[in-house]
């Protein structure tokens, strides 16, 4: 049965009526309409419907609706909300600005087709809270062995990624 | 050329219409742009910028910033300036596959160089200066003192400028030509833009060989880009298929929705063709799964099961070589000759596509029989002939509009084997708008597959250690099934397959003076006859390199055996057997960045056993459409756990005019990327009744971890054109990483993936 639950997201409060065990996927995807986190495998094995909840990862795919109840949840399109208030930024600042993760995946030209790269922005936000200057092994790593799974690109971005992270993490410490 | 039929205001654009040449109508039936109006290939604005409209998709290679690129050289614009529409058969004039650059850039190029011309011819008059004393920068003409923009030019002004065009659209063919299952071959390029306008000079480029940024980049970034799977509409029901319990399995019995489960979900049915829709897409995925487990199939076990691909291969009783290159005789006369010889035999597995984003469609099947499609297919046109023949409806009923969606390396090439046909039959049924997500499991199971191949190769060598003749032999499933799933389950019209392999490896060795290359496809396997699956058993289809990736496997094995056969450095070796400087150069290249130590392999240390780690190297070759690749792997191969690690890797690439560096330096290393999964990891596995590699930990694809560095040496060169430099790395990967475990270990792989396993067994011998 649905239920009404109240959810924040990038920054706002949201009411849905869904079932509790929808995933969080779907919420996001169908009642939000934000399309930044993808269907990739449905199985946590992929990285593609990855958000930040709490500032943690989370695959939306297998996650409950429920879970993230009471707790913030972040998708790609709330990523400059974070930065703006990270930074103290003004609101006319905070709408024409990215986050220096979003950015540096511009500059560094990282997506071929992009459709897994949302996961890795938000693996990558995620990484550089915990540690702002990566070397390659911990990327590599962080990227790979972060349960539930590795992220996969099949375009095979990884180097891309790799100068993108390092690319953010020295824009953030400016 | 230029006509000019009057001013007319049309608020101040330049239309560049689409013109057919007399005696062509008959394929205006396959486009929906009328050319008796002007209609556009391009249109410029008050503002100078640029509106392009192309068949043709991104496909996830950067093509639309590399087409925006070369229209913007010919009309000497900033790339900045041009607008691209691509593949929606509604907007776009032209069709045709998008694979790569060389077949996509070539229309929009000379559309480009015929409209430069008739500005040139505008301005001239104008401004009262002759068109050879004028010059253009950023789509301002100067010329006596004066300026005057594009804009301005064609502020009030209606130009009918003809293109001439030749070629047609793709068309439905039920038995498929060249083997290519429902789909005409002589449409596969779409309309063609013929003559020969003049191009600008490669000494002149200013936007070509630059990195200009990929124009989609940010909205991906930001969360902007509207991707195939965000397509929601109006009363849009979500569905979600119920697949045969095996490749060949019929409905018995459908099982029922529980209404008090699942109150909006309803089964829909035609022939094996099975699906939930809800309009609440967590409904549609719950009934689905509740409704599997209750659905009954028929038994059906007729695959060999993939250990033993090779035996059924070798057991097939194969006719005539679907296609022969060399002369016979003198290949068998000089192997019969010869003070030397060696034959190997090589395999390779099914592997897949395997996007990151399971296919999926919405289609929309109206009352009025109208149907709009959406779709991330790399060949709109096809796909519309494709589901206007399902269906039984004139091709002009049908509009296909292309979104972007995850790449999938060559699996739509031929406009079928996506979630369309299904999309489309279940909105028929339905009367409402069907959203069709496949799993990854649908994905993985069930979408048509890159087949395995096995290849005979016999060498011979004359007593210098010269390579005098080389006969090679390639036999595989074909791959070239591209008739939608969802038709052959529904058994609604999709063409009927048959095999057609293909001879793709283009020859870099003309100093050996013999040989004869010759392959030869069966049907899909589980098609034979007695057990024939009515899905059509395991499709073969195309994938990212084909036929070159599997055959240059082969070949290049080959040559790295028969430089260790002759105690010959592998590089030193292979430039004693060309005169082409190209590749010559690029070798050169490559094996100094890489740092390369002329020797023989295997190393002097070369060791089969042990828990150390033992290092090797080894390299192979490609020339492709034009461009030239050289890989060089370096790895580190533990014997005691089977465990190969690839831990460098030099990518050379020479493929004419660069055109964008950064973007080709990018496709280098994702390309190896995909390459090195299939080296190292990548393999349809299949019992007797189903593909069983179904999901992530399964089919198993490259991790960031396992990356080697990578360093990619570029040469560009403005005397060859431009080639098709993006597509191939990935084929570099596995005889280069084969040549560096025989370097290592001394024992040369014949098959790939090198897992743990088979490499275990293989050094145990």
């Amino acid at each position: 049965m649905a239920s009404e639950l109240t959810l924040t997201v990038n920054g706002a409060k949201q009411v849905v009526s869904v079932t509790p065990e929808t995933p969080l996927l779907y919420v996001l995807r169908n009642d939000l309409k934000l399309t930044g986190p993808r269907f990739g495998c449905g199985l946590a094995q992929c990285g593609a419907c990855a958000v930040l909840v709490d500032g943690q990862e989370v695959r939306s795919c297998i996650a409950p609706v429920s879970s993230a109840v009471g707790m913030r949840v972040t998708t790609i399109e709330g990523l400059p909300g974070v930065w703006a208030a990270q930074k103290g930024l003004s609101a006319a600042d905070a709408a024409n600005t990215l986050h220096p993760v979003q950015q540096a995946w511009i500059d560094e030209q990282v997506p071929q087709c992009g459709y897994c790269q949302s996961g890795m922005m938000i693996a990558a936000v995620q990484l550089l809270a915990k540690h702002p200057n990566p070397s390659v092994a911990e990327i590599k790593d962080a990227f790979t062995n972060t349960p539930p799974s590795p992220h996969l690109c099949r375009c095979g971005t990884y180097a891309a990624i790799i100068d993108a992270v390092q690319r953010a993490a020295k824009a953030m410490a400016a | 050329m230029l006509t000019r039929r009057g001013f007319v205001k049309v608020g101040g654009a330049l239309f560049v219409s689409l013109g057919l040449p007399a005696g062509s109508r008959g394929s205006l039936e396959q486009t929906s742009l009328d050319p008796n109006q002007l209609t556009s290939w391009l249109e410029i604005r008050n503002d100078n910028s640029i509106l392009v409209r192309t068949g043709r998709a991104e496909i996830g290679t950067g093509m639309s910033g590399f087409y925006a690129q070369v229209i913007a050289e010919e009309l000497s614009v900033r790339p900045e300036a041009i607008t691209l529409i691509m593949g929606d058969t509604d907007k776009t004039p032209d069709g045709g596959y998008s694979a790569g650059f060389l077949s996509g850039a070539a229309n929009l190029r000379k559309v480009g160089a015929y409209t430069y011309q008739a500005l040139l011819g505008l301005a001239a008059k104008q401004l009262g200066v002759p068109a050879t004393a004028l010059t253009v920068a950023d789509a301002i003409v100067s010329g006596g003192g004066k300026s005057v923009s594009y804009g301005q030019l064609v502020q009030g002004l209606h130009l009918d400028l003809k293109i001439p065009v030749t070629g047609k659209s793709a068309k439905f063919a039920t038995a498929g030509a060249n083997g290519v299952a429902g789909l005409d071959w002589e449409g596969m390029d779409g309309l063609i833009v013929a003559g020969d306008p003049p191009m600008k000079p490669v000494s002149q480029y200013k936007v070509v060989g630059t990195s200009f940024p990929v124009p989609g980049i940010p909205d991906k970034v930001s969360g902007k880009t509207h991707w195939s799977c965000d397509v929601r509409l109006p009363g849009m029901l979500h569905a979600r298929m119920v697949r045969p319990a095996t490749l060949g399995s019929t409905l018995i019995s459908v099982g029922e929705v529980d209404k008090k489960r699942f109150p909006a979900a309803e089964v829909v049915r035609k022939g094996n063709l099975l699906a939930v829709v809800s309009p609440n897409e967590w409904e549609a995925i719950r009934a689905a799964q509740a409704v599997a487990a209750a659905t009954k199939w028929t038994a059906w076990s007729g695959l060999p099961g993939s250990e033993n691909l090779t035996k059924t291969l070798r057991e097939y009783k194969w006719g005539a070589p679907d296609q022969s290159r060399g002369n016979a005789a003198d290949v068998t006369a000089a192997l019969t000759n010869a003070p030397k010889t060696i034959s190997v035999s090589y395999e390779q597995p099914y592997v897949k596509h395997a996007p990151i984003g399971p296919f999926l469609a919405v289609a929309d099947v109206r009352s009025d029989e109208t149907v709009i499609v959406w779709t991330h297919s790399a060949h709109s046109q096809a796909l519309r002939a494709r589901i206007a023949n399902m269906l039984g409806t004139r091709v002009e009923k049908v509009v296909v509009r292309w979104l972007e969606h995850a790449g999938q390396f060559g699996r739509t090439t031929f406009g079928g084997d996506g979630a369309e046909a299904d999309a489309a039959i279940l909105s028929q049924l339905t009367g409402k708008p069907v959203r069709v997500q496949w799993t990854l499991q649908d994905d993985l199971a069930w979408s048509a597959t890159s087949p395995g191949w096995v290849s005979d190769i016999k060498a011979g060598f004359d007593t210098h250690g010269r390579l005098t003749a080389l006969h090679s032999v390639f036999y595989s499933p074909h791959m070239l099934d591209a008739r939608p799933l969802g038709a052959i389950l529904a058994g609604m019209p999709a063409g009927t397959t048959k095999p057609g392999g293909f001879l793709a490896t283009e020859w870099p060795y003309d100093k050996i003076e013999n040989r004869l290359e010759q392959v030869y496809a069966t049907p899909n396997i589980g098609t034979q006859p007695g057990a024939e699956s009515p899905t059509g058993g395991l499709r073969g289809l195309i994938m990212r390199t084909p036929g070159q990736r599997q055959q240059n496997f082969a070949l290049e094995s080959l040559i790295n055996e028969a430089a260790a056969a002759t105690h010959a450095d592998p590089i030193q070796f292979r430039l004693r057997h060309t005169t082409d400087t190209r590749l010559i150069d690029i070798l050169n290249a490559t094996a100094k960045a890489a740092g390369w130590e002329t020797r023989p392999s295997p190393h002097p240390n070369a060791r089969r056993s042990g828990s150390d780690a033992m290092s090797g190297r080894g390299v192979c070759i490609m020339v492709r459409a034009g461009s030239y690749w050289v890989g060089i792997a370096e790895v580190a191969v533990t014997p005691a756990t089977g465990v190969v690690q690839v831990t460098k890797f030099t990518i050379g690439v020479e493929c004419g005019k660069i055109i964008n560096p950064r973007q080709l330096d990018r496709c280098m290393k994702g390309g190896l990327v995909m390459g090195l999964g299939e080296a190292l990891k990548e393999e349809v596995t299949f019992d007797k009744e189903k593909v069983t590699s179904t999901d992530w930990s399964r089919y198993r694809i490259l991790t960031m971890q396992e990356m080697p560095e990578i360093k990619v040496v570029q040469i560009s060169r403005d005397d060859k054109g431009f080639g098709g430099g993006g597509e191939a790395p990935n084929a570099l990967a596995p005889p280069a990483v084969a040549a560096a475990f025989f370097d290592a270990t001394g024992v040369q792989p014949r098959r790939i993936p090198l897992t743990p396993a088979y490499v275990t067994t293989l050094l145990k011998g």
